[in-house]
C-alpha cells in the first residue's frame, strides 16, 4: 500500500527543482518588484503604438462611415466578424484550463491557468470591440440592451443570434473576469504583504480586498472558485456555439450547417491553445518561469492542439462531404467552387485554412517535436494564422457569391482601416498582457504551492516523513488537497 | 509530518483577545449584515429610495443625451396660404418633355410649389403613360445647380454678367442692327412647336435672306431623304411593332434609343404579352453589331458589321423576290436572311423590318422591303407622320461652310450644340468665330454657348409655356409647374420683342390655341390634359415609288467594304446624345447590357479579348479573375486620323470585328478647367466624346466607320460597373425561361417544376404550412404583391431612375460605385447565356430585382434591434430611426436588395464635415441646396450607417388607402396605389396591387399567367410577395438551359 504514497515514475513533475515556498513567491513576484526591462518596455511601447492606431482607425470609421471598409452590398461582413470570431475562439483556452481541468482536478493546470485566464479576458475584451463598432450607428448600440424604456413596442429582438450574442459575449467576459479575479485575490495580498513602497502597498492593499487568509476566506474562495468553475464550464461550449449560430441560423449557403456548433467550439480550443503556447513560450523565457512553465505544460497543450486540429479538419471534411451528399445545388457551389476550387477569387483562403489548420499540426503526433519549443512557437503562430483564416472562409466566401449571381461582389481586400483595427486589437491585447504580466503574478501563487505538495523533487525529498505516515491519514490528506 | 508550527498573522502569533474573538466568530452562522431590522435601513445615509431615485435620473440623463443629437432645422408655416396649395398635398400638371426632338407628354407632380417627379401622361395615345429613364431623370435638370442664372455677355475671354434682361435686349438689338444685310441663322435642334415655328418664321422675315436650320446630333436625315425618294415626303412614318408578328431590325435599337423607344417598347410588349389561354407573340429578328438592348430582346439575333447592313438589305430584298441581285454574304447571314424572308413573306401585312442606319440608300432598301411584305399602310402608318427628327445633315453642312466663309452675320444658337456633337466640331468651333454676332438661348454654358457672345438662359421646360406636334395632327402641351429658378427667358419671348411684338409668348400661346381650339374651354381643357389628338386614329399607306432602288442598289454594291475592325457608335439608354449629361441619376444608371455607371467605353467581343489580350472568358478561372476586378485595359481606338483612347469592356454577343463606343460622354469645356462651373460637376471625367468619330458620306452622317483600329496600350481605367458576374449559371430557381414552342406544348412545364420540388412539403398547395415549423397565420385585409413580367421587361431603366425619383434614393459616385457600394433600390440583372465565342448564340435576359417582401423574410429575424419588421399588410418595412446598422440582414438576404448608406451621402449626418474627400463631386452636388428640392417629402433622407430597400412605395400606398378610406370606398389598385417603378414602365411588366381583392389586376395576372408564374428562390421558404412570369424565346433553344442539360450529361458521364 506504500506505493500508493509514491509520485507515479511515468509521470512527470509539475514543478522542477527543489524549490521551497519562499523560492517560489521570489521567483514569481520577482518581475513585479523589479523594474521593467528595456525589452518590456519595447513590447510595451509598441502594443500601445498599435492601440493608438487602432484607436484612430476606429475614429474614422465612426466619422466617415463604415465605407471606410473596404465591404460592399454583397459583403456586408468580413474582417470585422471574422476578428470578433477569432478574438473569442482565442479566449475559450483560458476558460477551458481554469474551469474543466479545475473540475478535473489536473494538476498541471496551475502553472498555466493564471496568464491563460488573462489572455481569456483580454480576447473576449478585443473580440467584443469588433461587434460593438462595426455597427453603422454606434452611438444607438444601447438599443441592443433589453431595458425598459419609452419606445413603445420597439424591443430588442429575441429572435436574432446578434442579440445572443450580446447575452453569451457579455455574460462570458462577467464570469471570466470574476473568476481570474477570485483567484488573484490571495497572490495580489502576498504581494501586498511583500511590499516595501507606498504605493505598491495601496494598490495592491486596494486590489486585494482586504484578504487575511483566514481560514474563512480561503473557505469562501475554494467554494466561490468552484461555483464560477461550474459557471464557466458551460461557456466553454455556449458561448461558441451561440457565436456559430450567427452563421448557422442564417439562409446563406456555406452558413446554414447544423454542424458548425460542435466545430465552433474545438475550433475555438484549438485556437485558443496555440495562443496560449505562443504568449507561454514567450513569457517563461523573459520572466524566467521555465521551471513552473515546463516541457510538460508544452507538450501537454500540444496534444490538446493536435487533438482539436483533427477534431476541426474531420469537421471540414463532412462539411464538404454533407455539401455533395446533401445535393442542394447553392450549398455545393460556396463549398466545390467558391472554396475547394483554388482558382476561384477568394479559393486560396480555403487551401491555406485546410494547410494551416489540418495538416500542420499532425506533426505533434510526435514527442520530439511537441517538445519542441521552437516548433510548437512556430505551429502556435501557424494555428492562429489558419484559424483566422477559417473565419474569413466561412464568412466572406459564403456570402460574396450566394444565390443571384448578378450579385456577385468583386474582389475584397481590406482597407488600411480595416487592417488597422486589427492591428489596434493586438494593441489592446499586448497592452493589457505587458501590465498584466509586470503587475500581476502571472502564475497563479497560492495554487502552485499548493501542488507542491504532490509533486516534484521537494516532494521526493520528504517522502521520509510520507513513510511513516498510516496510508488512510495519506490518502485523507491528499483527498483534501488540490 | 513535521511538528513545526507556522502562524498565518501576527494576531495568531501574538493570540490577542481580539485575534481571539475574531477566530471565534469566523464561522458565524448569521448574515453579518447591519441594520436588517425595521429602523436601520431607511436611517442608512443612503437609503434605497434615494439609491433608486440617483439610478433612474442618471439612466436618464445619459439616454437623454445620448438621443438628442440630430441638428435641429426649422419648418416655418405659410402667413398667408398660397391660394390653391395645400401644404403637403401635391398638385398635378400636364406638360411635356422634351430634349431635342425628343418630346413625351408627361404630368408634374408639384410639392408645395416645387416639382419633384414626373409620370406619364396617360392621355397620350403615344406613350400611354410611359416614360424612360431620361424622362424620369429629367426632373432634376430643373434644379441642376450648372445651369446659369442670369444673362452674360462674353468679351472674347471672360463672361460679364449682364444686369437685367433689357439690357440684353438692348445690346441684341445694336448687334443684330449692325448685321449691314448679312444673313442670320437661326440654328436649332429638331422643334415641333406649332407657335415657336411661327414665330420663327416672323422673326426671319425680318432679316432678308436669312434662314431657320434644324440639326440632330442623332440625325434620321438617311430616313428623311430615303422616304422622299420612295414616297415623296421627307418625313417620318408612325411605326406599329403591335401590329407585327414578324419583326425584323436592320440594326435598329427601337427599344432602347431608336425614333420613339417608349412608344415602341410599349407597342412592342403588346404584340409579345402571353398568357396561359394566349400563347401567341411575335417573333423578331434582329441584326446588329453591338449588342443593343433590342437585341437583347430579340428572338433570334444575328451579328454583322455595320458595313454589311446595306448588302443584308439588299439580299432580303432579293429573297423576297425585290427587283435587285443578293449581293455575296457569308453563309451564316445569308441563311438568317432566309430565315428572316420566309418568315417575314409568311406574315406578309403584318411584318416590319426596321432599320438603324442613317444611309439613304440602305434605307430607301429597307423601304423597297416594307413594300414588298406590306407593311406600308399596316404596320407603316403614313397618316400620321412623325415630327420628332427635321434635321438634315448637308443643310447644317453648308451652314458650317457659309459660317467658314464669313457668309452668315449672326447666329443664334437654341437647343443645339453642335460644338460638342457634330461630326466635324473642330471646323464648326472655327467657323463659329468667323460670325460676328452669336447668340445663345440656353441653360448652361456648354460647348456652343461659350463661344457666343451674348448668352441669355433658357428656362427648363418645367418653367415654360409651350406646345409640341409630336405627330401630325397631335398635340402636346406645356405649361409652367414653378416659377422661374434663374432670370431666364424662354427663346420665344425673346423672339417676339426683338421682332417688336408686344405680346409675351404666353400671351401669344394662349391666344394661338384659343383660336385654334375653339374658345378658353378649348385652351384650359388642353392644357389640363396635355393632349389634344385626332378622335379617331387613322391609319394609311403612301404611294411608293421604286424608282431609285436599283440606283440605291448599286450605290450600296459600290460601298467600301470593311477592314480588320470597324467601328459602330451608339447611343446609350441613359445619356443618348449627352443633352442632359450632367445628370447624376443617369450617369449613375447601369447601361443595360453592360451594367456600366458613369463612363463610355469601347465595346469589345470576348474574341477581341482572346486574341489581344489572351483572356479566354469562357474558361471560368480566367473569367473569375477578370470579372471581380475593375481594372479595364485601355484601347485608342483610330478612325481615319481621329484617336480616341478609353478602356474596353467585354460583351458577350458583340460582333468580333466591331468595336463600338457609346457617344453623349466627354462633355468638356474648352478649357478643361471650367468643365465643373460651365458643364457641371458630374460630368468631369465622364467618358471621352466619340462623335469625332462619325462620317460624313456627302449626304448623311453615320455613326460607323469601315475602316478603324484598335490597338492596346499599357494602360488600364477603371469601369464602375453593378453587376459584374453575367452568367445565372443554370441557377432556374432564380431565372426561368422557356421557348413559346415548348411553352405551348407543355404550358405547365413550370408549374409542373415547382410542384416536384417542394413535393416534400406536400407540393405547392401546402409548401406555406408545411415548409415551416413555426405557426402560420392568416394573412387578412389587404396583401402587397407584385407580378413582373419578365417577357415584357425590356430592360430600359426607366424604373430605376423612377425609383430613385420616388424614394430619394443617393447617387453615391463612381468612386462609391466602383467599390459596389451603388444605392439602387430596384436594379435590373442582365444574364447572357450562349456561347461566348460565337455572337449569334448569345441570349440575354433582364430581371428587374427589388426587394421581394417575403412573408417570411430572413432579414428580419436577424435583426437584433427589430428595425426591419412586417407589416399587416405583407410590407417589409424599415424603421431607419432604429436601425444600428449591423448589416447582418442584407448578409442575410438571398437576393441581395438590401443597401448600405457607407458614407454620409445625403448630409443628413450629425457629424459636420465627414464628407470632403470621402464622397464623389457629383454626390456633393446633390447635396446642394439647390438639387436637393427634388426630395420628396414624403420620403426619409437616409442617414450614414443605416440599411434601407425597396419600400414598395410604402409613402404612395398609405396615400391611396386614405384616398379609398375619404372616399368611403374599397381600394382600388391602379387608381389609388401604384408603385413608382409600375407607373413608370413603358411595357407594362409590373403589376402590383392587393392580392386578397379578387378583383385587383394583381390576382388577376397570377390567375391567368398560372403556368409562367415562379417565385424567385422559391424552395428557401422564404414567401416572396413578388412573383415572376417566366420569359418566353420565340426561338428554338434556350442556351442557359443548355448549357445546364450539357452539365448534367457530363455529370452523369464523369
Amino acid at each position: 500500500m506504500a506505493l500508493l504514497k509514491y509520485e507515479s515514475q511515468v509521470r512527470p513533475p509539475l514543478v522542477n527543482g527543489t524549490k521551497d515556498y519562499h523560492q517560489v513567491t521570489e521567483d514569481i513576484v520577482r518581475p513585479i518588484e523589479a523594474r521593467p526591462g528595456k525589452l518590456w518596455w519595447i513590447g510595451f511601447l509598441t502594443a500601445v503604438g498599435l492601440l493608438c492606431f487602432g484607436m484612430y482607425s476606429v475614429y474614422r470609421e465612426v466619422t466617415y462611415g463604415i465605407g471606410q471598409w473596404n465591404l460592399n452590398k454583397t459583403i456586408g461582413w468580413g474582417w470585422d466578424i471574422t476578428n470578433f470570431v477569432w478574438w473569442v475562439g482565442i479566449g475559450h483556452a483560458g476558460t477551458l484550463i481554469s474551469a474543466i481541468l479545475l473540475l478535473f482536478r489536473q494538476g498541471w493546470r496551475t502553472g498555466v491557468n493564471r496568464a491563460a485566464e488573462a489572455m481569456t479576458i483580454f480576447a473576449v475584451m478585443c473580440a467584443g470591440q469588433f461587434p460593438i463598432w462595426h455597427m453603422g450607428r454606434v452611438w444607438m448600440a444601447f438599443f441592443v440592451l433589453p431595458y425598459p424604456n419609452t419606445r413603445g413596442p420597439l424591443w430588442t429582438n429575441f429572435n436574432s443570434p446578434l442579440l445572443w450574442d450580446v447575452f453569451a459575449i457579455s455574460t462570458y467576459f462577467t464570469v471570466s473576469l470574476l473568476f481570474w479575479y477570485c483567484g488573484l485575490l490571495p497572490d495580489l495580498a502576498s504581494v501586498r504583504d511583500r511590499a516595501k513602497l507606498k504605493w505598491r502597498k495601496f494598490f495592491y492593499g486596494l486590489t486585494s480586498f482586504g484578504w487575511t487568509g483566514s481560514t474563512k476566506h480561503w473557505q469562501r474562495h475554494e467554494a466561490l472558485s468552484l461555483v464560477l468553475a461550474g459557471l464557466s464550464t458551460p461557456l466553454v461550449l455556449s458561448v461558441h456555439t451561440i457565436v456559430s449560430f450567427d452563421f448557422a441560423t442564417s439562409v446563406i449557403p456555406g452558413w446554414h450547417t447544423t454542424i458548425f456548433p460542435p466545430y465552433f467550439v474545438a475550433g475555438a480550443i484549438f485556437s485558443g491553445f496555440a495562443m496560449v503556447q505562443s504568449l507561454l513560450i514567450i513569457t517563461r523565457k523573459v520572466l524566467h518561469l521555465e521551471d513552473y512553465i515546463t516541457l510538460e505544460h508544452i507538450e501537454v497543450m500540444n496534444k490538446v492542439i493536435v487533438l482539436t486540429g483533427s477534431i476541426v479538419g474531420v469537421a471540414y471534411l463532412t462539411e464538404l462531404f454533407i455539401a455533395w451528399y446533401g445535393q442542394n445545388k447553392f450549398e455545393n457551389w460556396a463549398f466545390m467552387q467558391n472554396r475547394v476550387n483554388l482558382f476561384s477569387p477568394l479559393g486560396w483562403s480555403y487551401y491555406l485554412m485546410m494547410g494551416c489548420n489540418v495538416l500542420s499540426p499532425q506533426i505533434f503526433w510526435f514527442r520530439k517535436m511537441r517538445r519542441n519549443l521552437t516548433v510548437t512557437f512556430f505551429m502556435s503562430v501557424i494555428v492562429n494564422i489558419g484559424m483566422w483564416f477559417e473565419r474569413f472562409v466561412i464568412i466572406v466566401t459564403s456570402i460574396y457569391r450566394d444565390y443571384i449571381p448578378s450579385s456577385w461582389s468583386t474582389y475584397y481586400t481590406p482597407s488600411v482601416w480595416e487592417i488597422g483595427f486589427y492591428l489596434g486589437t493586438f494593441g489592446l491585447f499586448f497592452t493589457c498582457y505587458f501590465l498584466f504580466s509586470k503587475f500581476f503574478p502571472v502564475i497563479a501563487l497560492a495554487e502552485i504551492k499548493h501542488i507542491l505538495k504532490k509533486s516534484g523533487e521537494n516532494f521526493k525529498e520528504k517522502m521520509g516523513d510520507a513513510e511513516a505516515e498510516p496510508v488512510e491519514e495519506f490518502a485523507h490528506e491528499m483527498a483534501h488537497a488540490h | 509530518m513535521s511538528d513545526k508550527k507556522y502562524w498565518q498573522t501576527f494576531g495568531e502569533h501574538s493570540n490577542s483577545e481580539a485575534f481571539q474573538e475574531a477566530a471565534a466568530n469566523e464561522f458565524r452562522e448569521d448574515l453579518p449584515v447591519e441594520g436588517l431590522d425595521s429602523t436601520g435601513l431607511l436611517d442608512a445615509k443612503t437609503p434605497r429610495r434615494d439609491f433608486l431615485k440617483y439610478l433612474g435620473f442618471s439612466t436618464a440623463a445619459a439616454a437623454l443625451a445620448a438621443s438628442c443629437e440630430i441638428p435641429v432645422k426649422k419648418v416655418i408655416p405659410y402667413v398667408n396660404k398660397p391660394e390653391n396649395t395645400i401644404p403637403g398635398v401635391a398638385d398635378y400638371y400636364a406638360t411635356t418633355f422634351q430634349s431635342g426632338g425628343d418630346l413625351v407628354s408627361v404630368v408634374a407632380k408639384v410639392r408645395d410649389g416645387r416639382p419633384i417627379k414626373l409620370e406619364g401622361n396617360e392621355l397620350s395615345s403615344i406613350t400611354k403613360g410611359g416614360t424612360s429613364a431620361r424622362v424620369q431623370a429629367s426632373v432634376l435638370d430643373l434644379y441642376d445647380t450648372a445651369r446659369l442664372r442670369h444673362p452674360k455677355q462674353s468679351d472674347g475671354n471672360s463672361f460679364q454678367e449682364v444686369t437685367s434682361l433689357e439690357a440684353f435686349d438692348q445690346l441684341a438689338a445694336t448687334a443684330l442692327g449692325s448685321l449691314g444685310g448679312a444673313p442670320l441663322v437661326i440654328l436649332t435642334g429638331t422643334i415641333t412647336s406649332p407657335t415657336t415655328k411661327e414665330i420663327i418664321s416672323q422673326f426671319l422675315a425680318k432679316y432678308p435672306g436669312s434662314r431657320h436650320v434644324q440639326y440632330d446630333a442623332d440625325s434620321y436625315s438617311g430616313m428623311l431623304l430615303a422616304n422622299e425618294a420612295a414616297y415623296g415626303k421627307k418625313a417620318i412614318p408612325s411605326y406599329q411593332f403591335d401590329k407585327a408578328k414578324v419583326i425584323v431590325s436592320l440594326g435598329a435599337d427601337f427599344l432602347g434609343t431608336w425614333l420613339s423607344p417608349i412608344e415602341f417598347a410599349r407597342q412592342y410588349a403588346a404584340g409579345r404579352r402571353v398568357t396561359d389561354k394566349n400563347a401567341e407573340m411575335s417573333r423578331h429578328y434582329q441584326f446588329e453589331s453591338l449588342l443593343s438592348v433590342t437585341g437583347g430582346n430579340a428572338d433570334k439575333r444575328f451579328t454583322l458589321r455595320p458595313s454589311e447592313t446595306g448588302p443584308l438589305a439588299l439580299a432580303l430584298l432579293a429573297e423576297l423576290g425585290g427587283p435587285v441581285s443578293a449581293p455575296a454574304l457569308d453563309g451564316r447571314l445569308k441563311s438568317a436572311v432566309q430565315l428572316a424572308a420566309k418568315d417575314l413573306s409568311a406574315a406578309k401585312g403584318s411584318a416590319l423590318v426596321v432599320c438603324g442606319s442613317n444611309n439613304p440608300h440602305v434605307q430607301l432598301i429597307v423601304n423597297a422591303i416594307n413594300e414588298a411584305i406590306g407593311a406600308n399602310g399596316t404596320t407603316i402608318n403614313w397618316a400620321a407622320p412623325v415630327l420628332w427628327r427635321q434635321g438634315l445633315d448637308a443643310e447644317m453642312s453648308s451652314l458650317v461652310a457659309d459660317m467658314d466663309g464669313g457668309k452668315v452675320g449672326a447666329l443664334l444658337v437654341y437647343g443645339a450644340n453642335p460644338a460638342y456633337d457634330y461630326y466635324d466640331a473642330d471646323k464648326f468651333r472655327a467657323a463659329i468665330k468667323k460670325v460676328k454676332t452669336t447668340i445663345s438661348f440656353n441653360d448652361r454654358l456648354d460647348e456652343t454657348t461659350e463661344l457666343c457672345k451674348y448668352i441669355l438662359p433658357a428656362p427648363h421646360f418645367l418653367e415654360s409655356w409651350g406646345d409640341a406636334e409630336p405627330k401630325t395632327g397631335y398635340f402636346s402641351f406645356m405649361q409652367p409647374t414653378i416659377a422661374p429658378l434663374f432670370k431666364t427667358r424662354s427663346f420665344e419671348d425673346s423672339l417676339l420683342k426683338w421682332s417688336g411684338a408686344t405680346d409675351t409668348y404666353e400671351a401669344y400661346f394662349k391666344a394661338y390655341w384659343t383660336a385654334k381650339l375653339g374658345g378658353i374651354d378649348g385652351y384650359e381643357k388642353a392644357l389640363q390634359d396635355g393632349v389634344v389628338e385626332p378622335a379617331a386614329p387613322s391609319t394609311g399607306g403612301a404611294p411608293f415609288s421604286s424608282a431609285k432602288v436599283s440606283e440605291a442598289a448599286a450605290a450600296i454594291g459600290s460601298m467600301k467594304k470593311g477592314g480588320a475592325y470597324e467601328l459602330a457608335l451608339y447611343q446609350k439608354v441613359s445619356m443618348g446624345t449627352g443633352k442632359q449629361a450632367n445628370n447624376p441619376w443617369l450617369l449613375e444608371l447601369p447601361d443595360p447590357i453592360t451594367k456600366a455607371t458613369w463612363d463610355n467605353y469601347a465595346v469589345v467581343s470576348p474574341k477581341y479579348a482572346r486574341d489581344n489580350w489572351h483572356i479566354d472568358l469562357g474558361d471560368r478561372r480566367q473569367a473569375d479573375k477578370f470579372e471581380v476586378h475593375p481594372d479595364r485595359q485601355v484601347v485608342s481606338v483610330k478612325v481615319g486620323g481621329k484617336e480616341i483612347t478609353l478602356p474596353a469592356l467585354v460583351v458577350p454577343g458583340v460582333h468580333d470585328e466591331v468595336i463600338g463606343i457609346a457617344v453623349g460622354y466627354g462633355r468638356q469645356s474648352a478649357n478643361k478647367d471650367n468643365t465643373a462651373d460651365y458643364i457641371g460637376k458630374a460630368v468631369v471625367g465622364a467618358g471621352r466624346n466619340a462623335f469625332p468619330l462619325a462620317t460624313f458620306n456627302g449626304l448623311t452622317v453615320e455613326w460607323s466607320a469601315p475602316e478603324a483600329t484598335c490597338e492596346t496600350t499599357k494602360e488600364f481605367y477603371q469601369v464602375a460597373q453593378t453587376q459584374t458576374h453575367s452568367n445565372y449559371e443554370g441557377r432556374t430557381e432564380a431565372v426561368k425561361e422557356l421557348t413559346l414552342e415548348d411553352f405551348k406544348k407543355s404550358p405547365d412545364e413550370i408549374l409542373n417544376e415547382r410542384e416536384e420540388e417542394l413535393k416534400p412539403y406536400g407540393g405547392l398547395k401546402s409548401f406555406t404550412e408545411q415548409g415551416t415549423l413555426y405557426g402560420v397565420y392568416d394573412k387578412p385585409g389587404i396583401h402587397w404583391g407584385m407580378s413582373v413580367d419578365m417577357n415584357s421587361c425590356v430592360g430600359c431603366g426607366a424604373c430605376v431612375v423612377a425609383c430613385h425619383a420616388e424614394n430619394n434614393v443617393s447617387v453615391v459616385g463612381k468612386k462609391e460605385v466602383l467599390r459596389y457600394h451603388d444605392m439602387h433600390w430596384l436594379r435590373i440583372d442582365r444574364y447572357f447565356s450562349g456561347n461566348l465565342q460565337e455572337a449569334d448564340s448569345i441570349q440575354t435576359v433582364f430581371q428587374p430585382m427589388l426587394c421581394q417582401h417575403c412573408d417570411n423574410a430572413p432579414c428580419e429575424n436577424v435583426c437584433p434591434v427589430s428595425a426591419t419588421n412586417h407589416s399587416s399588410e405583407g410590407l417589409n418595412q424599415m424603421a431607419y430611426n432604429r436601425c444600428i446598422g449591423t448589416r447582418y440582414c442584407a448578409n442575410n438576404c438571398p437576393f441581395k436588395v438590401r443597401r448600405f448608406n457607407w458614407a454620409d451621402y445625403t448630409g443628413a449626418d450629425s457629424f459636420p464635415d465627414n464628407q470632403n474627400g470621402i464622397i464623389s463631386d457629383a454626390t456633393m452636388m446633390m447635396n446642394d441646396e439647390l438639387p436637393r428640392m427634388v426630395l420628396n417629402p414624403d420620403v426619409t433622407v437616409r442617414s450614414r450607417g443605416v440599411m434601407e430597400k425597396c419600400s414598395f412605395c410604402v409613402q404612395r400606398l398609405q396615400e391611396g388607402k386614405l384616398k379609398a378610406k375619404k372616399a368611403d370606398r374599397p381600394l382600388k389598385d391602379m387608381e389609388d396605389v401604384r408603385t413608382a417603378c409600375q407607373q413608370a414602365c413603358p411595357t407594362e411588366a409590373i403589376v402590383f396591387g392587393n392580392a386578397n381583392d379578387k378583383e385587383s389586376r394583381i390576382r388577376q395576372t397570377r390567375l391567368e399567367n398560372e403556368g409562367r408564374l415562379f417565385y424567385a428562390l422559391e424552395e428557401l421558404h422564404v414567401l416572396p410577395n413578388v412573383n415572376y412570369l417566366a420569359k418566353i424565346r420565340n426561338t428554338d433553344v434556350i442556351q442557359g438551359k443548355a448549357g445546364e442539360k450539357k452539365e448534367e450529361t457530363a455529370e452523369k458521364k464523369a
